[in-house]
C-alpha cells in the first residue's frame, strides 16, 4: 500500500463516520463517503478490498491509536496499573463522546453473528493496546487472563457509556470504577489455586528426590 | 532480563498499535514457546540427574536456554507479539520429556537432547534463510543465527556424551522429533 493509499483510507473512514449515525455501516454510507473524497461511488472498494469489515476495523484501530497517543502525551500518568487502565479507557471513551451514535451503530454492526470474528479481533486489539500502553510485559498465560479480564470490563463499560446521559461521563466513570474494584478482588480469589500449585510442586520435588536414590548414579 | 535488546522497533512514524508482519509474529511466538520447552526439558533432566557427572553440562545448556527465553520474552514485547496460548503446556511437556528420558538413563537424556536440538537448529536455520533471502531484520537475524549455533552445539555435546548409543535411539529420536515438529506447527498458530 502506498502512503497516498493509506491517506485515502483514513479520509474515507473520517467521511464515513459522519454518515454512520444515519445509514449504519452500509454501502450507502461508503458511497457517500467516497463521493465526499472525490471518488466514484464504488471506488472505495479499491481501498478496502475486503469490504465494509475492513473499514470498521480501521475505524477501531484508529481509535486505539488515538487513545495510546493521547495517553503517552499526558504529563503525568498514575502509578498503580489499574489506574493506568482506567485512564486509558476513559481517554478512549471521551474521544468517542462526540459520535456516540456511530459507536452505537458500530456495536449493532458487530453484534451480528457474521461479524463475531471481527468483533472479537477488534476487542482483542483494543484491550491489547491498553495493556501494552499501561506497560504490561507478561509473556506467560497471564497475558491471556489479563486481556480476558479487561475485555469483560471494557465491553461492559462501553454499554454503560452508551446509556450514559450525563455531561462528562460521570455515570460511566462510576460504573468503570466499580468494575475495576471487582477485578482487584481476583488476586484474592486466586489464592486457593496458588496453594494447590505450591502443594503440587512439593509433591513433584519429593517424587524426584525418591527417584534419584535409584540407579543412574555411577 | 539479562541484557538489553536493541532490536528494531516500529519507528515513530508508524501508529502505536501497528501490526507486526505475520511471518515475524509466527516466528517469535513459536521461538518463545520452543525456548520455554527447551529450558524445562533441561530442568526436567536436572531434576533426575542432579548428582550425576553430566549435571554440569546440562546446567550449562539450561542456562543458555534461559538466556534465549529471556531474549524472546523481550522480543515478544518489542514486536508486540502474543505468546502461545499453550505456554504453560509447553513448559509442562518439556519438563515431562526431560524427566522421562533422564529416568531412562543418562544416555537416553542425551539422545533426547540430540533429537530436540536437531529440530530446533533446523527450525532456526529456516527462519534465518527466510529473513536473509528478503534482506530484513538484520539484528533479529543475527540473534537467530547465534541461537542456531548454540542449539547445534548442544546437539554436539550430547553426541559426545554417547546420546546415540542409547537403547532404541532411532525410535526414541523419531518419536521426539515428530512431537517437536507437531508442537512447532501448533505454537506457530496458537
Amino acid at each position: 500500500m502506498t502512503p497516498s493509499d493509506s491517506d485515502m483510507r483514513a479520509q474515507l473512514v473520517t467521511a464515513a463516520i459522519a454518515h454512520v449515525p444515519f445509514d449504519g455501516w452500509s454501502h450507502e454510507t461508503l458511497s457517500l463517503a467516497a463521493a465526499e473524497c472525490g471518488l466514484a461511488d464504488t471506488q472505495w472498494h479499491h481501498y478496502f478490498p475486503k469490504g465494509i469489515d475492513e473499514v470498521v476495523e480501521l475505524y477501531s484501530a484508529r481509535a486505539d491509536d488515538e487513545m495510546v497517543s493521547a495517553y503517552h502525551a499526558l504529563d503525568q500518568v498514575p502509578v498503580p496499573v489499574h489506574l493506568k487502565i482506567r485512564t486509558l479507557i476513559l481517554l478512549r471513551l471521551h474521544q468517542a463522546c462526540g459520535h456516540s451514535e456511530t459507536v452505537r451503530r458500530s456495536l449493532g454492526f458487530l453484534a451480528q453473528p457474521q461479524h463475531a470474528a471481527l468483533a472479537t479481533k477488534m476487542l482483542y486489539r483494543t484491550v491489547d493496546a491498553i495493556w501494552r500502553a499501561a506497560g504490561d510485559t507478561t509473556t506467560d498465560y497471564n497475558f491471556y487472563t489479563k486481556r480476558a479480564t479487561l475485555a469483560a470490563v471494557y465491553s461492559a463499560t462501553m454499554l454503560a457509556f452508551l446509556a450514559d446521559d450525563t455531561d462528562d461521563l460521570v455515570k460511566t466513570e462510576a460504573f468503570l470504577d466499580r468494575r475495576l474494584k471487582d477485578v482487584s478482588r481476583i488476586p484474592k480469589m486466586a489464592k486457593p489455586a496458588q496453594v494447590f500449585a505450591t502443594g503440587l510442586a512439593s509433591v513433584v520435588s519429593r517424587a524426584t528426590s525418591i527417584m534419584e536414590r535409584r540407579p543412574f548414579r555411577r | 532480563m539479562t541484557q538489553s535488546h536493541k532490536h528494531a522497533t516500529p519507528s515513530a512514524a508508524t501508529p502505536p498499535t501497528a501490526r507486526t508482519p505475520a511471518d515475524l509474529d509466527r516466528f517469535l511466538r513459536v521461538n518463545h514457546a520452543g525456548e520455554r520447552a527447551a529450558q524445562t526439558i533441561y530442568k526436567g533432566q536436572l531434576a533426575i540427574l542432579k548428582n550425576h557427572e553430566q549435571a554440569a553440562e546440562i546446567q550449562h545448556m539450561m542456562e543458555q536456554e534461559q538466556e534465549h527465553l529471556d531474549t524472546f520474552d523481550a522480543l515478544l514485547n518489542d514486536y508486540k507479539v502474543r505468546p502461545s496460548l499453550f505456554d504453560p503446556v509447553w513448559g509442562v511437556a518439556g519438563f515431562i520429556l526431560g524427566a522421562t528420558t533422564a529416568a531412562m538413563g543418562p544416555k537416553a537424556a542425551m539422545a533426547c537432547t540430540i533429537a530436540v536440538e536437531e529440530v530446533i537448529g533446523e527450525h532456526y536455520a529456516a527462519q534465518v534463510d527466510h529473513l536473509k533471502a528478503q534482506n530484513r531484520e538484520p539484528e533479529l537475524t543475527k540473534t537467530l543465527e547465534r541461537f542456531r549455533d548454540e542449539e547445534l552445539e548442544h546437539r554436539d555435546i550430547a553426541i559426545e556424551h554417547d546420546g546415540q548409543e542409547a537403547t532404541g535411539y532411532p525410535l526414541l529420536r523419531s518419536i521426539i522429533q515428530t512431537g517437536c515438529r507437531a508442537a512447532i506447527k501448533i505454537a506457530e498458530k496458537l
